[in-house]
């Protein structure tokens, strides 16, 4: 099969530094004109049916995209396998709409709070949790996103099933205002972060830390002879992951201005783990292919209904069966055999 | 799988999504006619409500262009599967699809609250035929649905004393086991009945919504000593829960709301549990409102044989749509200003007006029901 | 914190958690099974169980023709009735078993890539699972028809041996004890057990490795279409959504006791019925899940690999 992975990587390297420079730039602009594209005649094929085009590119396509690389982070270079990854989006906006509706900051003084509190919940899971192996760390991450969930649901303080009502929206940064239908600029704020998160993992990578992350996913026995401290990475992984997730929530809160616990449920960890998987475990492109399409599909798919989720679930399926590593999958040289996994 | 194989199909893929393309333009081509978008979860696992009430508002529509109108009508389905991030991406899009002049729906309160700033951004009217909570046409809520916003169900505040008083009705020394589905719906009901109950509850519990396993409460509403239990959530919790009642050997009264107000709910419960069960609604079953006929044409149309949760209140509320339409209100503003003067007929024969902020003016009335030879029978006023 | 409900409800709650708690033990079954000899978490099985009930109503009413309102049935017909739908149900839960893994797992398997594709694609069966057949039953609840008349054997210490309850866990010991002497003792269980100890050494040995893979999710889809059956026979009710709960608590179950292992199915499934039944009568049902995964994030602190997890550490390569 070809992999279009390592012929992107291979043309990238024989380019020169003003190539490269230029190629980001465009693309860059490209995407970030993305908002437009369903009014502009030669793409307008890309505008969903019912729901609204712009909606959808912030959230679940953009959001999506932000949270896929956060947990490709954990699950995608350092191979733990998180279930509850949407506990971290949880906190994140929880925190928003908390602080927002009672103490008079705004969305830019807030998001500290929210990356501190969901790398904290990272934190403070993960030092128990990443003691154990493999599907158990599984199970306990999932348990832990129901747990978020439910004790958003039953007390006083997240407003019940009910939610919290009336988030602020963010404050104007250099005029541009953050009104609830200025869905483009909320776009542009998420795809600043993106571009972040894609910086600050590609330094990761070539760093220390990447190769702890790689050593450790490889094989944790081997890593640790090797003088990797496991835990400390394992919680450098998760909580760097958490991070992103709490980010993106209180985006997310300060978005819709309404957030309600049945917007966290397992449902939404699956499928951003789908996205990293489909897209292609640890690789930052296949990941952001990957949110793309699996965001983007059951809007553009609208028309069919009733059997809308039902063609989502094949589509999954067929693509799974027939690229098992992903759309974009890793690098040759980083992909481990099977057996060396269990 | 070989190659072929797989380029075959990413072409048929391919070709789904450009037939998807067209077959979205040409339906939007016809003259005359005009859209009502329909706002439930139609798809997930709260697919039930929207479903049930897509076959009210499809009835409706289909008794409307059965007498050749001059203009035609045809609904947009915007599935929110229920959840307010969905509904926080569809609005937008309604919203901003002149083409749509108004909107039934959206089911449920969560939904309804992420999509009321877009709706109110478009001028977008909207009925809404089963979100109950009490802060979406309160004037004092920091958010609510002014003026858009319309329901033709009763809300929360109305239903929840008179729940509560029918409850106890005729009983001496009543002593109340308050349990909720943790649901908007049910939470919000649950906290309107106990206000009511001042000094008479024995305990409470919240049991999320599509447990199975009821036991455990009934050993508590046992150990309670309680007389009357009161349920605030939907008829298939409702219908698991009373059924372990009484086979755990309750046989004090079984209360419950609107939710739980279904044909399906006493079908669900089997053949004795829900007898005698006290229910209250502001939404009547639609099998007892609709004629012979239109109930053999709306199980003709449909394929179901029983109606279920809010058919009356879809359908009402299409109707409502439906009337404006009639009168020529074919765009946004005339529509409008059509609910917000109109005065309008539901199928009982009941006037239905809305007052300033959306609720029916003088819908505080809520109807007391009975179980009876598994039948729900209308008894009185609550 | 209720504790009054613990006096006079104690041995009531000790039953009808036991009664709970060996559903959970025979779908995690179908979990623990696959676990034991591919090392992957089979989602799809939640979902093979929501047809299992399924399948057991069609029985019911749609074959032998019992309807929703029809009384209880007596003597040969109740013994028929109940065996039969109990059959039924298996096969086409043990059925769609092999299919899932045909669909979902085999070819993934050939190609011996990373699990989590595996994963994906067993949500995605999952995901076509749950939306046909709510497509199929217009999104609504299913009734079955109580066909069991419910008595009682009596009551010991406030605790009701109800009909239903007493044949739930005795047919559960009984289904149980079958499969662990399958495994252990015939020829086609000695071959699963190999495959779990090492996939490459028994096919060294002869064995045919798909077909015991089939195998296992046949009888991980007979344990869970039976236990489809029981919970349709207590409860009377289903609907298209039924397995995400139910799937979840066994699944809970199967790593309380040891993932992979037999034995460690059986216990944890009773250890978690019985902890939702105190957890949600003494705290509140709201509060029940996050006691159950509170519970289980201790016990693999203190026990890493489940209470019973040894076994399966033993036959890791």
């Amino acid at each position: 099969m070809i992999n279009l992975r390592d012929k992107g990587a291979a043309i990238w390297e024989n380019w020169s530094r003003t190539k490269r420079i230029i190629f980001v730039v465009t693309a860059i602009t490209i995407v970030a004109l993305m908002p437009y594209a369903g009014e502009f005649g030669p793409t307008s094929f890309l505008n969903t049916p019912i729901s609204s085009y712009q909606a959808v590119l912030v959230y679940p396509i953009a959001l999506f995209v932000l949270m896929g690389l956060g947990l490709n982070i954990v699950v995608g270079k350092s191979g733990l396998l998180d279930l509850g990854y949407v506990a971290f989006f949880a906190i994140g906006a929880y925190t928003m709409a908390i602080m927002g509706t009672t103490t008079g900051l705004n969305t830019w003084e807030i998001l500290p709070f929210g990356i501190f509190f969901a790398m904290l919940a990272g934190l403070l899971l993960g030092l128990p949790a990443l003691r154990l192996r493999g599907d158990y760390l599984a199970i306990v991450t999932l348990g832990f996103g129901e747990i978020v969930r439910i004790v958003a649901l039953n007390l006083e303080v997240t407003g019940g099933p009910n939610g919290v009502v009336g988030v602020p929206n963010p404050p104007p940064i250099l005029g541009q205002k953050f009104e609830l239908d200025d869905h483009a600029a909320y776009f542009w704020v998420i795809l600043v972060m993106i571009l972040l998160v894609i910086w600050m993992v590609r330094r990761f990578t070539v760093r220390r830390p990447g190769r702890a992350w790689e050593a450790i996913r490889q094989d944790e026995d081997v890593a640790a002879l090797m003088g990797v401290n496991l835990l400390v990475y394992k919680l450098w992984s998760f909580t760097i992951g958490a991070a992103v997730g709490g980010a993106g929530g209180v985006i997310y809160a300060s978005k819709t201005m309404f957030i309600a616990p049945d917007m966290f449920t397992f449902n939404t960890s699956i499928l951003v783990l789908a996205c990293v998987v489909f897209g292609g475990l640890g690789n930052i492109w296949g990941v952001i292919l990957g949110a793309s399409i699996l965001g983007y599909l059951p809007e553009r798919i609208r028309f069919i209904s009733n059997a809308r989720q039902l063609v989502f679930g094949l589509v999954l399926l067929i693509i799974m069966n027939v690229r098992p590593d992903g759309l974009l999958p890793r690098k040759k040289r980083e992909k481990i055999k099977a057996k060396a996994v269990k | 799988m070989n190659k072929k194989i797989q380029r075959s199909l990413a072409v048929v893929s391919a070709a789904a999504l450009v037939f998807g393309v067209s077959a979205v333009t040409s339906a939007t081509a016809a003259q005359k006619t005009v859209y009502l978008a329909f706002q439930a979860p139609l798809t997930g696992p709260n697919a039930l409500t929207g479903q049930d009430e897509l076959t009210g508002a499809k009835f409706a529509l289909s008794e409307y262009n059965a007498t050749n109108p001059a203009v035609k009508v045809e609904l947009v389905l915007a599935d929110d599967q229920g959840l307010a991030e969905i509904a926080a991406v569809v609005a937008p899009g309604i919203a901003s699809n002149k083409k749509i002049i108004g909107l039934i729906g959206p089911a449920f309160s969560g939904a309804t609250q992420a999509s009321l700033p877009a709706y109110k951004a478009g001028g977008l009217a909207l009925i809404s035929p089963s979100a109950t909570k009490v802060s979406l046409t309160d004037k004092k809520a920091p958010v609510n649905g002014f003026p858009i916003f319309k329901r033709v169900v009763a809300n929360d505040k109305y239903q929840g004393p008179a729940l509560a008083r029918y409850a106890i009705k005729g009983v001496t020394a009543p002593s109340v086991y308050l349990v909720d589905d943790k649901t908007a719906y049910g939470k919000g009901l649950a906290d309107y009945t106990s206000p009511s109950l001042k000094g008479k509850i024995a305990g409470t519990d919240s049991v999320p919504e599509n447990t199975s396993d009821y036991t455990s409460v009934v050993a508590k509403v046992k150990a309670s000593g309680a007389n009357v239990v009161i349920y605030c959530g939907y008829a298939p919790d409702a219908a698991k829960f009373v059924k372990a009642l009484r086979d755990g050997g309750y046989t004090g009264i079984f209360a419950s709301g609107d939710g739980t107000l279904k044909a399906t709910f006493p079908n669900n419960a089997g053949n004795t549990a829900a007898e005698g069960a006290r229910l209250t609604a502001a939404d009547v079953p639609f099998e007892d409102v609709a004629t012979a006929a239109q109930m053999v044409a709306y199980t003709k149309l449909t394929g179901i044989k029983v109606p279920g949760t809010y058919v009356t209140s879809t359908y009402n509320a299409t109707n409502i749509f439906l009337t404006c339409i009639k009168q020529g209100k074919v765009s946004r503003p005339g529509i409008q200003g059509c609910l917000s003067n109109g005065t309008f007929t539901g199928i009982a024969g009941d006037t239905i007006k809305f007052d300033r902020y959306g609720d029916i003016l003088g819908g505080a009335a809520v109807g007391a029901f009975t179980i009876k030879g598994g039948k729900i029978t209308y008894v009185s006023v609550a | 914190m209720n504790l009054q409900v613990l006096s006079s409800q104690f041995w009531s709650l000790c039953l009808q958690g036991v009664a709970l708690g060996f559903i959970y033990v025979l779908i995690s079954l179908g979990y623990t099974m696959v676990y034991g000899v591919l090392r992957l978490i089979n989602f799809a099985n939640s979902e093979v169980f929501m047809i299992g009930t399924f399948a057991t109503v069609v029985a019911q009413v749609g074959i032998l023709n019992n309807q929703t309102n029809s009384q209880p049935l007596h003597g040969f017909r109740l013994v028929y009735t109940l065996l039969f739908a109990l059959v039924f149900s298996m096969l086409v839960s043990g059925i769609l078993g092999v299919l899932v893994e045909l669909v979902a797992y085999r070819r993934l398997r050939a190609l011996g890539t990373n699990r989590l594709a595996s994963l994906i694609s067993a949500i995605a069966v999952s995901i076509v699972l749950l939306e046909t057949t709510r497509i199929i039953t217009f999104s609504r609840p299913q009734t079955s028809p109580r066909l069991l008349d419910k008595w009682s054997f009596g009551e010991i210490a406030g605790a009701n041996f109800r009909i239903d309850t007493v044949m739930v866990i005795v047919s559960g010991i009984v289904i149980f004890f079958i499969l662990d002497r399958f495994v252990t003792k015939t020829r086609l269980g000695k071959a699963i057990r190999a495959v779990s100890m090492s996939e490459e050494n028994s096919k060294l040995m002869g064995i045919n490795l798909n077909r015991v893979v089939s195998l296992t999710f046949f009888i991980g889809g007979l344990t869970t279409g039976a236990a489809a059956f029981f919970y349709t026979t207590v409860y009377e009710t289903t609907q298209f959504n039924v397995g995400f709960n139910l799937g979840l608590a066994a699944f809970t179950a199967a790593v309380l006791g040891g993932i992979g292992n037999l034995r460690g199915a059986f216990y944890g499934g009773i250890f978690l019925g019985v902890l939702e039944q105190f957890a949600s009568a003494i705290l509140g049902s709201q509060w029940k899940s996050v006691t159950v995964f509170l519970v289980l994030v201790l016990v693999l602190l203190l026990k890493p690999n489940g209470i019973f997890g040894e076994a399966v550490q033993q036959t890791r390569t």
